[in-house]
This record gives structure tokens, C-alpha cells and sequence, in this order.
């Protein structure tokens, strides 16, 4: 009974401002496909994370002849420096490092050829143009800092270099286009939260009478009040769906069936990540409905 | 039922305060006119009862309760317990007469099967059987008001307030709706009615609280509306109004014939109120029980059970004159005569 007669009194509520209704319902449609993009692009940034800081490692560069590094005042790494380094690592850093393998300047060379053939720019290099190196996978790639307090300046080692930077300006023009849906989100959250205020005054302000003769002859505050806060709450709610929906369709069709198959050598994010993150949208979405029915409500329909 | 105890309400800081220390105590089932100039504080009265407002010195009792001392969400469950009836009605005009009255049960979630028993009761008792489905703007202003109360009696309250229920209806039709809430008073509902109207508390000889900017001036049993002049000075001599030049009161009213279906809708709450006394009083005589219980069965008027003493009724008090067993027709041309009668005496 009750149920029912709340669930009339919504339906006839959304039919009477059917606009605004609609208005609420695009706002935060879009509002949260914002926020829903945001989150993708940092889901995108953690997959692309785990997936290439497995391959980087640490190199550790040796000093070579003819170095200018003032650690390599005394030239070439020698027999011990190399040793006293690798006992370094093995004690003092083994709890950062998974795997050390030590590059020789003949397996640099060997390398070195594979992948130039011909020379380098028409320069036929040397087993000694190349540099011994100290290869150091690490359990976390993160934690590069320690390994470069450790062993930068030390005797024997030109440069510590991580080769995370590479990746660095892509992650930072992504955490920057995420930056700006989340900045663009909020703004549309707001206009979002002050749009639903509007409609719930006018809901209420147009069914004052009703509210009225409730109060007096003792409905609840909540009673008075839920049908208006459904209001809200299922207009918001068929945004967020939406904006789901919308997510849902962008992935599909842009990730899955169109990048997935032109660069096919990075892990996108997929379906299953816009499911895990609709949670979110319809948890924001209702409860922008709630807090701002609540504020409103208190305003306009107290006992 | 009741209880103002030096309860005094300032709306604003420094102004006159709407009541100044008020104490009225109104006992369960009486019947209290509530009379006074406009602003003299009857409005600030009932909206304390319903503690629409607290006031601002003093404590308020209804029923029981210590309104002071009444947390916001137990306000509610105080108003179940009131119903309110207005002058301007109030009623949904898009709702149905059965609707509206609905209206009041569903919102305080009563069960289906509750409503569809209750309303018909309710609707037949006001008077308005068989106008269930009409919408508001095709009553009658008597009609409508008969809607109101049904709609404040329809969960059967314990105090009736009445805030100028008859001030847009004529006097036949005020006398009407005022047989009607003598009924209500009668099945133990407490009835406190603000009025202006001199006839009528004159007629009903019940309690009179007359309050005069804020004070209570006056509160006296089985009384009369008093001096017009000094309760209403406005209504006074007005030489612009009423004859200009002369400085004379013109006591010639305008005459109105009331809706034919006002009578109609008295004449049905009148048939269903014998119906309900005939019924009670049958099942009296069947059970033995040789005594009119005004308080509940509801309907203590019509005809009674022929072993039935007359019951004297709490305090000496008249109600509106009605014949016993008569039919609804004599009732009506009772009800006009008395009238006519009324004012041939207030014009001599």
C-alpha cells in the first residue's frame, strides 16, 4: 500500500517536470561519463604499468675508458670494482633486487651487432666502444630510487639509469588528459548536483498543497519526503546507466574493435573494466541525489 | 485534552505578541467557540495546538502531551490525532471526493482494506454518499467543506479544529455544516472552532473563549457571541459602508436561498445519522441495554430505543434543535424555519 501509493506519487512527479527531469537525466549522463573516463584512463595507466615495468630494469653503467664522470678518475672498471659492486648489490640491495645479470662489454658488443648489423650510422664500432653493465631487475620497478642512493657515486660507476623514463612523457600526457575529465567531471558534478536541487524545489513547490495536508494530518517526514528524493535518486540514476552505457560503447567499439587491432602490442582496458567501475558512477550518482534532496527537502517540506 | 497554561507567542522580536499569557484548559468532548477580532490571536491558538508553532513562554498540553517537551519526529504521531478543517477547504483539486478523503489515510500508510471500509463510513456520515466520484469544483461550497471534514474525522481524531470552517458559506449551509460537527462532538471529539460568526454561537450555546489582542477576555459556558460592536468594532457603525451619510448600522443582510445541494447532502447526513441511531438502538434492545451512550455509538441523535431515557448530556448544553424521528425532509424545513426564526430575531 504504501509502496505503491509512494511509486504513484513519483510517477506523476517525473511526468510533471518532464524537462527538467530530462535535463537532470543529461547532466549527469554526462557528468559521470567524465568521471567513468577519468577512471579508465587511469585503469589504462596501471594495466600499461604492470604490463611494461615487468620488461625495464635498472642498468647500472660501468665506467668505460676516457670517462669524465668523477668516479671514473681512475678509468676502466676494474676486476674489483666490478666484484665489490656485485657484493654490494647482493647484500645491501637484496631486498629490491629480484635478479642481477652482469653485461660484459663483449655481450654488450654481441648485442650490439645483432641489432646493427651494418654499424651504427655507418660507424663500424669496437668490442671497446661498448660499456660492461650491471642489469639489475628489480621486485618492484618503483622503488628505482633506492637502487640509484645505493650505488650512484660509487667507484667503478659512470651512470645508474631507469629505464622507466622512456615511458614517462606517455603516462604523464595520460595522467593529464585523466586530470582534465576529472576537472571537466567535477564541474559537471556541480552543475549536476545544483540542477537536481532546482527540480526537487519544483517538485515540491508544485506539489506544495499536497505536502501540505500530509503534514497536517501526520504523514512522516520521510513519507512526505521520499517521493521526492526517488524523484531525484531514479533520475540520476538513469544518467549514470547511461553514462555506463556510453562508456560501455566506447570501449567496444574504440579499444576492443578498433585500437585492439591496429597496435595490438598493449593491454587495453576492456568491458570488464567499465563494469568495474559503473559501481562507482551509479554509487556517485545517488548519492548527488540524496545529499542534495536532503538539503533541499529540509528547506521546503519541514513538519 | 487541552491545556495552554501562560503560554504566550511573539512572531517577532518587539512586536505585540499574538497571544500574551494564555491559559485555557479545554476538557475532553467539549465544544469551544473560539471568538475574537481578527489578530486577536484564534489562528496563533489552533497552530499551537497543532504546534505548527511552539510558543514562546508557557506550556502547551494536548492530549496528554507536553508539546514543549515533543521531539520533531513524534509530531507526526500528534497530528494523527487532530484533524483540522479550514475556510478555504483545502482540498486536492485533482483528486476525487473519495480520493481526498483517502488521501488522509494513505499518507500515514493505512492498509488498503482499512481505507476502502473507513471512507465510504465516513463519506456517508458527512452526507455525501454517492457523490464519491465527483472532483471538488463540482461541489458546492457546503459540499466541499462536508469533504474537509470528512477528511479530518476520516481517522478519527480525538480534537476537531475548526479554523472559520463556515466563513465562505451561507447560513443556512453554515448551520448545516455546524449540525455536522455538533455530531462529531457528540461521538466524544473534542471540537474547538475559531468563528466570526454571531448566529451561529448564539444558536449552539457552548463554550465561548473570546480573545482580545493576545488575552483571553472572556471564557464562559453555554454562552452567546456578546456584543458584536465590541468583539468586531469594525463591523461597527461604518457610516461609509453601510449607509453613507447617516451614521445609521444597517442590520439588513443579504438574503441567500442555499444550494439545493447543500440540503441535499444535510438531508443525507441526516438520514444516515437516524440510520446509524435507528441501528445502535436496535442492537441495544436486542441486547437489553436500556441506555443511549452518546459517547459510543456516535450518532446519539434520531430516534432512540422508545425504553430509552433521555440522557442528559455532560454539561447543560443545547445542541442545533432536532426532532426526534423525523424524516430527512421535515429536517431540513426544521433547519430553514430555525433559521428564518433567527434572523427575524436578530432584526427585530
Amino acid at each position: 500500500m504504501r509502496l505503491q501509493f509512494v511509486l504513484t506519487e513519483v510517477l506523476q512527479g517525473l511526468r510533471r517536470n518532464l524537462s527538467m527531469v530530462v535535463s537532470v537525466v543529461l547532466v549527469t549522463f554526462v557528468s559521470l561519463t567524465f568521471v567513468g573516463a577519468a577512471a579508465l584512463l587511469q585503469t589504462q595507466v596501471t594495466k600499461l604499468k604492470g604490463d611494461w615495468y615487468d620488461l625495464v630494469e635498472v642498468s647500472v653503467f660501468l665506467c668505460p675508458d676516457g670517462s669524465t664522470a668523477p668516479t671514473c678518475a681512475d678509468g676502466e672498471a676494474t676486476e674489483d670494482q666490478i666484484a665489490g659492486l656485485k657484493k654490494v648489490i647482493d647484500t645491501e640491495l637484496s631486498d629490491v633486487v629480484a635478479a642481477t645479470y652482469f653485461e660484459s662489454k663483449a655481450d654488450a658488443f654481441e648485442a650490439f651487432t645483432e641489432l646493427y648489423p651494418d654499424g651504427y650510422q655507418g660507424t663500424q664500432l669496437t668490442e671497446d666502444d661498448m660499456q660492461a653493465s650491471f642489469r639489475l631487475k628489480l621486485v618492484d620497478p618503483e622503488q628505482y630510487q633506492v637502487v640509484d642512493d645505493v650505488l650512484e657515486g660509487r667507484a667503478g660507476v659512470e651512470v645508474v639509469e631507469d629505464q622507466r623514463e622512456v615511458f614517462e612523457p606517455l603516462f604523464l600526457a595520460l595522467g593529464r588528459a585523466s586530470l582534465l575529465a576529472a576537472g571537466l567531471a567535477g564541474v559537471m558534478l556541480l552543475a549536476a548536483v545544483l540542477l537536481i536541487t532546482t527540480t526537487i524545489r519544483l517538485s515540491a513547490v508544485s506539489r506544495r498543497r499536497e505536502t501540505g495536508i500530509m503534514r497536517l494530518v501526520g504523514a512522516s517526514n520521510l513519507f512526505v519526503q521520499l517521493p521526492f528524493m526517488l524523484e531525484g535518486a531514479i533520475a540520476a540514476l538513469v544518467g549514470a546507466l547511461l553514462a555506463v552505457g556510453g562508456l560501455w560503447l566506447a570501449v567496444q567499439y574504440l579499444v576492443t574493435d578498433w585500437l585492439q587491432d591496429s597496435v595490438d602490442w598493449v593491454a587495453y582496458v576492456d568491458v570488464g573494466d567499465v563494469l568495474f567501475v559503473a559501481p562507482l558512477l551509479i554509487g556517485i550518482a545517488v548519492l548527488l541525489a540524496v545529499v542534495s534532496s536532503v538539503v533541499t527537502l529540509n528547506r521546503y517540506t519541514r513538519v | 485534552m487541552i491545556r495552554f497554561e501562560n503560554v504566550s507567542k511573539v512572531y517577532a522580536r518587539g512586536a505585540r505578541p499574538a497571544l500574551d499569557d494564555v491559559s485555557v484548559d479545554v476538557a475532553r468532548g467539549e465544544f469551544v467557540f473560539l471568538v475574537g477580532a481578527s489578530g486577536s490571536g484564534k489562528s496563533t491558538f489552533l497552530r499551537l495546538v497543532l504546534r505548527e508553532e511552539r510558543p514562546t513562554g508557557g506550556t502547551v498540553y494536548v492530549a496528554g502531551r507536553d508539546l514543549s517537551r515533543l521531539s520533531s519526529w513524534k509530531v507526526p504521531s500528534l497530528r494523527r490525532s487532530i484533524g483540522v478543517v479550514f475556510q478555504d477547504f483545502r482540498l486536492l483539486p485533482g483528486k476525487t471526493v473519495y480520493e481526498n478523503v483517502a488521501f488522509a489515510l494513505q499518507v500515514i500508510g493505512k492498509p488498503r482494506h482499512t481505507i476502502r471500509t473507513t471512507v465510504p463510513e465516513v463519506l456517508e456520515m458527512v452526507g455525501l454518499d454517492g457523490k464519491e466520484k465527483r472532483l471538488p469544483h463540482e461541489l458546492s461550497g457546503g459540499e466541499q467543506q462536508r469533504v474537509a471534514i470528512a477528511r479530518a474525522f476520516v481517522n478519527r481524531p480525538q480534537i476537531l479544529l475548526a479554523d472559520e470552517p463556515t466563513g465562505n458559506l451561507d447560513p443556512t449551509t453554515s448551520l448545516g455544516i455546524m449540525r455536522l460537527l455538533d455530531r462529531i462532538n457528540r461521538t466524544g471529539t473534542t471540537v474547538v472552532m475559531a468563528t466570526h460568526d454571531d448566529e451561529i454561537v448564539n444558536e449552539m450555546r457552548k463554550r465561548v473563549v473570546e480573545l482580545s489582542t493576545g488575552s483571553v477576555v472572556r471564557d464562559e459556558v453555554d454562552a452567546v457571541y456578546g456584543e458584536r460592536e465590541s468583539i468586531l468594532p469594525q463591523v461597527g457603525q461604518t457610516p461609509v459602508l453601510d449607509a453613507p451619510g447617516r451614521g445609521e448600522r444597517a442590520v439588513q443582510r443579504v438574503q441567500v436561498s442555499p444550494e439545493p445541494a447543500d440540503l441535499e447532502a444535510e438531508r443525507a447526513a441526516e438520514a444516515a445519522a437516524a440510520r446509524a441511531a435507528a441501528q445502535e438502538a436496535a442492537h441495544e434492545t436486542e441486547q437489553g441495554i436500556v441506555q443511549e451512550s452518546v459517547q459510543e455509538t456516535g450518532q446519539g441523535q434520531g430516534p432512540v430505543a422508545p425504553e430509552a431515557p433521555a440522557a442528559p448530556p455532560p454539561a447543560p448544553r443545547r445542541s442545533v434543535p432536532e426532532p426526534a424521528g423525523a424524516s430527512a425532509d421535515e429536517v431540513v424545513q426544521q433547519v430553514l424555519r430555525e433559521h428564518e426564526r433567527v434572523r427575524a430575531g436578530r432584526e427585530a
